[in-house]
């Protein structure tokens, strides 16, 4: 399905992306961190201000060296559940703009195909857009305007923070023939290294390499790689998001090797895991568990579900295998994780006959717990091993309060 | 910095304009502390009834997290925030 178009015949797309959101809400909540650097994470840095940003921060950063680099930071551990919920107020006021809105964690893609009679100038509605934000949460956001998702998000990068900016499609080619490769969605670090090694500086060098030659390169993706270079991107604005992996994972409160203690956790992080899953409507087929030991070394290994399954205790059979193949070395853990990936949409799948039933009174019983769950908290119902985890952890109406909340998805 | 947990139910004293609620102080044992600033708001609506949370800034330029359960309509002080 291609995106809508508008009035002038031109899809638009809004991109908005809510400037270091997490640093930004901390500031938000106390006046004294303006203007000063602040970082928001636990071992590493999930977020940071703009002010930590001039000393040379950035996301995914080792705490420790950010403390090295900025001994005067402010660090702060931060709450999932306050970050939430700006960004659902922020979403909200996407919604009253776009019928599409495709929302992440800090930032949202908003159809504006066909609803230039109802705002006028789509410039001036995004300011509108920002302006109503600002008002409403006091965050600023930055809004990029595109004939396609890929180009609204890289417009707005242009202008961050708190900036506004549009690119038609006649502007596009310009637009993208001098980009550095590295910017170009989908090239990753190995990606641009082979490109440079290759004397391949910008997204005009790479339209010089036939789709063959792309795909010989770097597989299926090359494909995209030689849409993308030329400022084409075919992806529509969904309403309903599905990611590429849902994960959830956190470090202990004290590095532990006590086996109930990991099992518990793994069998908690599932029971969310599988939960997000059968709210997105989304089976995953894949199931991996994460590692980090507490000398710093991290292992990770996946493996595919004989059918793909949002139940807890099929995941949760197959992450515990998986646990007990990976953690094999005598040193303590420091972090546990599970990830699901390669979803298929809930129904979508073949499944053995005779197992329908059975199925079905499984997913009546999975409906009843999340709605339990999603009235009183996830922490009211825990199973098996997560009990172990009642008492050691303390509890808030979201379930355990974990040392490191996913911050990211 | 620093966060310190306080966890406990408060009398406040609230305006209620416009459909908007706004702390103007609160008693924190025995001792009333005005707001001089509404520093933050927001819901969260995932629990069963929504609670509202408030960042303020009282007299003593500390920083503290109210919240108003919906439930009940009781008022929480969550936390102070402390320089150094």
């Amino acid at each position: 399905m291609a995106p809508q178009t508008g009035a002038g015949g031109e899809p638009t797309v809004l991109h908005v992306d809510i400037d270091a959101f997490f640093a930004s809400i901390e500031q938000q909540r106390d006046p004294r961190l303006k203007g000063r650097p602040v970082v928001v994470g636990a071992g590493v840095i999930a977020s940071c201000s703009y002010e930590a940003r001039r000393f040379g921060l950035k996301a995914g950063m080792p705490l420790s060296e950010a403390r090295r680099l900025c001994p005067q930071a402010v660090v702060i551990e931060g709450r999932a559940q306050v970050y939430r919920c700006f960004a659902e107020q922020i979403f909200a006021r996407c919604r009253e703009v776009s019928p599409a809105v495709e929302t992440y964690l800090d930032e949202a893609y908003c159809d504006l195909g066909g609803t230039e009679r109802l705002h006028g100038d789509l410039v001036e509605a995004a300011r509108r857009l920002k302006r109503s934000i600002l008002a409403a949460t006091g965050l600023t956001v930055t809004c990029g305007l595109g004939p396609n998702r890929m180009l609204a998000k890289l417009i707005g990068k242009t202008v961050k923070p708190d900036g506004l900016a549009r690119i038609t499609a006649a502007g596009a080619d310009d637009f993208m023939r001098d980009l550095p490769v590295e910017k170009v969605p989908g090239v990753g670090h190995a990606h641009a290294r082979t490109l440079r090694s290759m004397n391949l500086r910008t997204a005009g060098d790479l339209r010089l390499l036939p789709v063959v030659a792309l795909e010989r390169l770097f597989g299926a993706p090359g494909r995209l790689l030689h849409e993308r270079c030329r400022g084409r991107d075919t992806a529509v604005v969904s309403g309903r998001e599905v990611p590429l992996s849902i994960s959830r994972e956190t470090s202990f409160h004290r590095d532990t090797a006590d086996p109930r203690e990991i099992e518990g956790m793994l069998e908690y992080l599932t029971g969310r895991a599988c939960r997000t899953a059968r709210e997105l409507g989304v089976r995953p087929r894949t199931v991996a568990v994460r590692l980090r030991y507490a000398d710093g070394e991290s292992d990770e290994r996946a493996r595919t579900l004989p059918q793909p399954s949002d139940a807890d205790p099929v995941v949760l059979a197959l992450a515990l295998d998986i646990l007990g193949r990976l953690f094999t070395r005598r040193v303590a853990l420091h972090h546990v994780g599970l990830v699901l990936s390669r979803f298929v949409r809930a129904g979508g799948e073949q499944g053995a006959l005779f197992d329908e039933r059975e199925a079905g009174r499984r997913a009546a019983l999975y409906r009843a717990f999340d709605g339990v769950r999603s009235e009183f908290g996830h922490g009211v119902l825990v199973s098996g091993r997560a009990l172990h985890l009642k008492g050691r952890l303390a509890e808030d109406e979201h379930g355990f309060v974990l040392r490191t909340p996913s911050l990211t998805k | 910095m620093r966060q310190e947990s306080i966890d406990e139910p408060v009398a406040v004293r609230a305006d209620f304009q416009g459909g908007v609620v706004t702390p103007v102080a609160f008693r924190l044992r025995g001792r009333e502390h005005r707001v001089v600033r509404v520093n933050a708001r927001w819901v969260d609506r995932v629990p069963r009834h929504p609670h509202f949370y408030f960042s303020v800034t009282a007299e003593s330029g500390d920083v503290y997290q109210l919240q108003l359960q919906g439930t009940d309509l009781v008022w929480w002080l969550d936390s102070v925030t402390l320089e150094g």
